[in-house]
C-alpha cells in the first residue's frame, strides 16, 4: 500500500472522492486544508480517458468511445454487411475481450445434430403414431429414435382423435383454474408475445 | 355562412355559368358561348369560323358544358362554381400555409378539395388528380423503402408503405394542413373546405365481389405475401367499397393525393418531389417498431444457414440475481466470434429470443451508404447510374 | 409467415420538413359605437391589411359584435381557440396580442422542463449497468 501512495508524481491518494470508503480514516490524518486556488485546481486536472488518444498519434483519429448502452438495431453487425460495403475496412478491429467460447451458454446441455435417421426410420415413427398414439407420444418416440420431439413433430401429426383428446385433458385442467391463475397465465401469454414485438 | 353567400352570388346565378379549370377549357368554354349567343340568329354550322375546325375532344367538352348549363336550377350545382375559388379566404390561407407554387391556381386546389361523391362530373372532382397522385405517392415512396432497407421483407414494406402514405397518415395530414370538412357538399359551399358524401353511420364496408382474386368466395383461404402482391393495393389490403358516400379518411386521402398531383401537373416534377420530401418523408418513423417475429430463432439460424455463417450460438454475457426473483439475464448470439445481437430479459429464453430479435432486425434493417433514387435519373444533367444493393430477400423457412 | 409487419402511423415533425403556420384563422369582433373598441377599430383600419398581407396563412375574419367589448380570437390546427379581449387598447397594443396569437401553438401553456423535446432516440442510448467497461481512473 506505502508503494503505491509513494509511486506515482501525484498521488492518487490525494484525490479522497476516488477512494473506496474504508481509506476514509487513512486519509483523514493527512488531509490540508484546500488553501489555495492552484491547489485546488490541480487537482481537479484529471486525465482524460485513455480512448480519447495518447500523444503517440500524431494524425487526426477517430474517437471511439462505445456507449456504454445496449447496441442499437441500426448499427449493422459487421458479419451482416454486404461484402462490397465501405463499412466493413472501416470499421476497427475490435479487440476482442473475452473468448466467446469461454462464456457459459444458455442451455445446459448442447445437443449436436446427428442426422442419423433415414426414411424407412421417419416412415416407421408416422406409422407408430398413427397406431397407437396414447402409447407412442412425441417423447417416447424422441427416446426410442434418439432424435429430439421437436423432430418428432416435423415429421409426422397426431391423428385427429388424439388431438381432441389432448384437447379434452387440457380443457379438463383448465377448468380447475381459479381467476388469479387464469389470468396470471394468460399474461405470461401475451407478456410472450411481446418479445417477438421487442417491447 | 352559406346563406351570406347565397345573395351574392345571385345575378352571377343568372348568367352563365364559367365553372372550369384549365386554360383549354377556359377557351373551349368562351368558344362555345360565342357560338351558342350566334346560333340564335344565324344557323351555327354554316355561319361560326369555330365549328369548322373542331375536333371530336372539343364536340364531346361542349356537350359537356352544354350539359351543365342546362342544369334546370343553377343554384343545385353539387360543387361551388369556379369563380368562387377566388373569393375564398380559406382557400387563399390554405395555399399560402402550405407555401404551394404560385403557378398553381386557386381554381385546381379548390377542385382538388371535392370528391367524387360529392360531384359525379370527373371535370369538376378530384377522381383523376387523385389516381396520378396516388401513383406519385406510392411510386415515391416505395422507391425510397426499397433504395433505404433494401432488405425489408415484404410484410414490413407493406407496413411502412401504410405509415407513410396511408389513409390514416394522410388523413392526419389533411388535419394538420388545417383543413375542414362541410357538413355536407354543395354549390353554395366555401371551395376551402373538403367536401364529400358522408357514409351513412354504421355502413359496413363491402369487399369488391368481381375484384381479380381467384376463389374470392372462399375467404378462409389463406392470403399469402405473394397473392398479396399481385391482387391486393400497395398495403397488401383487398379494396373495399361502399354503396354510397365515402368516408372522413378516404377524402382526406384523396384529397392529399390530388394536391401532390396538381402540383406535379402545375409546377412540375422538381417541385413534386420537394413537396413529398417536405410533408411525407420528414415525418418520423421508426422503422424497428415495424417487426413482429414468431419464432426469431428459428429465423435466424435459416439465415445463417443460407448465408453460410457459423451456426448461430446464444451465450450469457452477463446477468444478475439469478435466484432472487427478479433476475436479469444479458444474452449474446455468436456467429463464431462476431456478435449478431443482444437482448436482456428476466428469463434466459426471454433473453435469447430478445437477442435474435436484434440479430434479426440487424439484418433486415441494413442500409446501404449514398443511397441514391431510381427518380434521381429523371433530372437533366444526372450522373451515370450505379446499380443499388438488391437483396436476396427474407427468410424463407 | 415468419415476420409479420405492424401498422403505424408516421407522426409529423413540424419544422423538420415545411412548416406549418398554427395559426389558423383569427377573429377580430368590435363594436361600432363602443370607446373600447376604438383601438380595435382604428387597427383594421390601419395596421391589419399590412399584417394580413405578410401572413397569407391566416384566414381574417372582421366581423361587428354590437353591445361587446372587443376580441380578437386564434383559431389553431389542433383545434382549439384563444380569445383575448382588446377593450380600450392602441392599436399598437392590439398589433402586439395579434402577433401574440399568430405565434402560439395553440397548445395550453404548459412548463417545460426539458431545454429539447425529441421523436429521435438519444444517440448514445439508454445508459445500462451491463454495458461498457469498467473504468479505472
Amino acid at each position: 500500500m506505502a508503494a503505491i501512495i509513494t509511486g506515482p508524481k501525484r498521488p492518487w491518494l490525494t484525490l479522497p472522492f476516488l477512494l473506496p470508503s474504508w481509506t476514509d480514516s487513512l486519509v483523514l490524518g493527512s488531509r490540508r486544508h484546500q488553501s489555495s486556488y492552484r491547489r485546488t485546481k490541480q487537482r481537479l486536472r484529471v486525465k482524460p480517458d485513455a480512448s480519447f488518444g495518447s500523444s503517440a498519434e500524431r494524425q487526426d483519429h477517430i474517437i471511439y468511445n462505445p456507449p456504454s448502452s445496449a447496441p442499437n438495431v441500426y448499427h449493422t453487425p459487421t458479419k451482416f454487411l454486404p461484402p462490397d460495403d465501405v463499412r466493413r475496412a472501416m470499421r476497427p478491429e475490435e479487440p476482442v475481450k473475452q473468448d466467446v467460447e469461454s462464456l457459459p451458454g444458455v442451455f445446459k446441455k448442447v445437443y449436436e445434430k446427428k442426422y442419423h435417421l433415414n426414411p424407412s426410420d421417419i416412415e416407421e415413427i408416422r406409422k407408430l403414431r398413427l397406431e397407437d398414439p396414447m402409447k407412442w407420444s412425441r417423447h417416447k418416440l424422441a427416446k426410442r429414435f434418439d432424435c429430439s420431439p421437436m423432430f418428432v413433430a416435423m415429421v409426422c401429426e397426431a391423428s385427429q382423435q388424439k388431438k381432441e383428446i389432448q384437447k379434452q385433458v387440457l380443457e379438463a385442467v383448465q377448468s380447475r383454474w381459479g381467476a388469479k391463475r387464469r389470468m396470471a397465465r394468460e399474461d405470461r401469454q401475451l407478456r410472450r408475445e411481446a418479445w417477438g414485438r421487442d417491447m | 355562412m352559406k346563406r351570406l353567400q347565397l345573395q351574392r352570388w345571385s345575378n352571377s346565378v343568372l348568367s352563365t355559368r364559367a365553372r372550369t379549370g384549365s386554360h383549354l377549357q377556359h377557351h373551349l368554354y368562351n368558344a362555345v358561348r360565342r357560338q351558342s349567343s350566334t346560333a340564335a340568329a344565324v344557323q351555327p354550322e354554316f355561319s361560326t369560323g369555330e365549328a369548322e375546325h373542331e375536333t371530336f375532344e372539343e364536340i364531346k367538352l361542349k356537350t359537356i358544358l352544354r350539359r351543365t348549363h342546362s342544369r334546370p336550377n343553377q343554384l343545385k350545382y353539387p360543387s361551388p362554381p369556379t369563380h368562387a375559388a377566388h373569393e375564398s379566404a380559406k382557400l387563399a390561407a390554405l395555399h399560402a400555409r402550405l407555401y404551394l407554387p404560385s403557378r398553381l391556381p386557386y381554381e385546381t386546389l379548390a377542385r382538388t378539395l371535392v370528391d367524387a361523391s360529392a360531384d359525379q362530373d370527373p371535370n369538376f372532382n378530384n377522381e383523376s388528380l387523385s389516381t396520378l397522385g396516388h401513383d406519385l405517392l406510392t411510386y415515391y415512396t416505395s422507391e425510397h423503402l426499397i433504395c433505404t432497407y433494401p432488405r425489408l421483407p415484404l410484410s414490413v414494406i407493406f407496413a411502412s408503405m401504410y405509415a407513410y402514405v396511408g389513409p390514416k397518415t394522410l388523413t392526419a395530414m389533411t388535419r394538420e394542413w388545417g383543413v375542414e370538412h362541410a357538413s355536407s357538399p354543395g354549390g353554395e359551399v366555401d371551395p376551402g373546405l373538403l367536401q364529400f358524401q358522408r357514409l351513412a353511420p354504421g355502413t359496413e364496408l363491402q369487399e369488391k365481389e368481381d375484384g381479380p382474386r381467384p376463389y374470392q368466395s372462399q375467404p378462409h383461404w389463406r392470403k399469402t405475401v405473394t397473392s398479396k402482391i399481385f391482387y391486393d393495393n400497395e398495403f397488401g389490403d383487398t379494396a373495399k367499397t361502399a354503396a354510397e358516400g365515402v368516408s372522413a379518411d378516404q377524402a382526406s386521402a384523396t384529397f392529399v393525393r390530388a394536391v401532390m398531383s396538381a402540383i406535379y401537373l402545375h409546377a412540375g416534377r422538381p417541385a413534386a418531389k420537394r413537396f413529398f420530401q417536405q410533408h411525407f418523408l420528414s415525418r418520423h418513423l421508426n422503422m424497428a417498431e415495424l417487426f413482429n417475429f414468431e419464432q426469431p430463432t428459428r429465423d435466424l439460424t435459416r439465415l445463417c444457414a443460407r448465408e453460410n455463417f457459423e451456426r448461430p450460438v446464444a451465450k450469457v454475457i452477463a446477468e444478475t440475481g439469478r435466484k432472487s426473483r427478479h433476475p436479469v439475464f444479458v444474452v449474446g448470439i455468436f456467429s463464431g466470434q462476431d456478435k449478431l445481437g443482444e437482448g436482456q430479459g428476466a428469463s434466459l429464453s426471454e433473453a435469447r429470443e430478445r437477442a435474435a430479435v436484434a440479430a434479426l432486425k440487424g439484418w433486415y434493417l441494413y442500409s446501404p451508404l449514398n443511397v441514391r433514387l431510381p427518380s434521381a435519373m429523371e433530372e437533366d444533367e444526372a450522373a451515370p447510374w450505379k446499380p443499388v444493393h438488391v437483396d436476396l430477400g427474407e427468410v424463407i423457412v | 409467415m415468419t415476420v409479420q409487419g405492424l401498422r403505424t402511423v408516421t407522426s409529423a415533425q413540424n419544422g423538420a420538413g415545411a412548416f406549418i403556420l398554427q395559426c389558423k384563422r383569427l377573429d377580430l369582433h368590435y363594436n361600432l359605437q363602443g370607446a373600447s373598441s376604438h383601438g380595435l377599430r382604428t387597427f383594421v383600419q390601419t395596421l391589419l391589411p399590412k399584417f394580413a398581407r405578410q401572413y397569407p396563412q391566416i384566414e381574417f375574419r372582421v366581423s361587428p359584435t354590437p353591445k361587446k367589448h372587443p376580441v380578437v380570437r386564434g383559431h389553431y390546427i389542433n383545434g382549439r381557440e384563444k380569445p383575448i379581449c382588446v377593450r380600450n387598447m392602441q392599436p399598437n397594443e392590439i398589433l402586439k396580442k395579434v402577433i401574440l396569437l399568430k405565434e402560439a401553438s395553440g397548445e395550453k401553456n404548459r412548463r417545460q422542463s426539458k431545454p429539447v423535446r425529441s421523436l429521435n432516440e438519444s444517440v448514445r442510448g439508454i445508459w445500462s449497468p451491463y454495458h461498457g467497461d469498467l473504468r479505472g481512473v
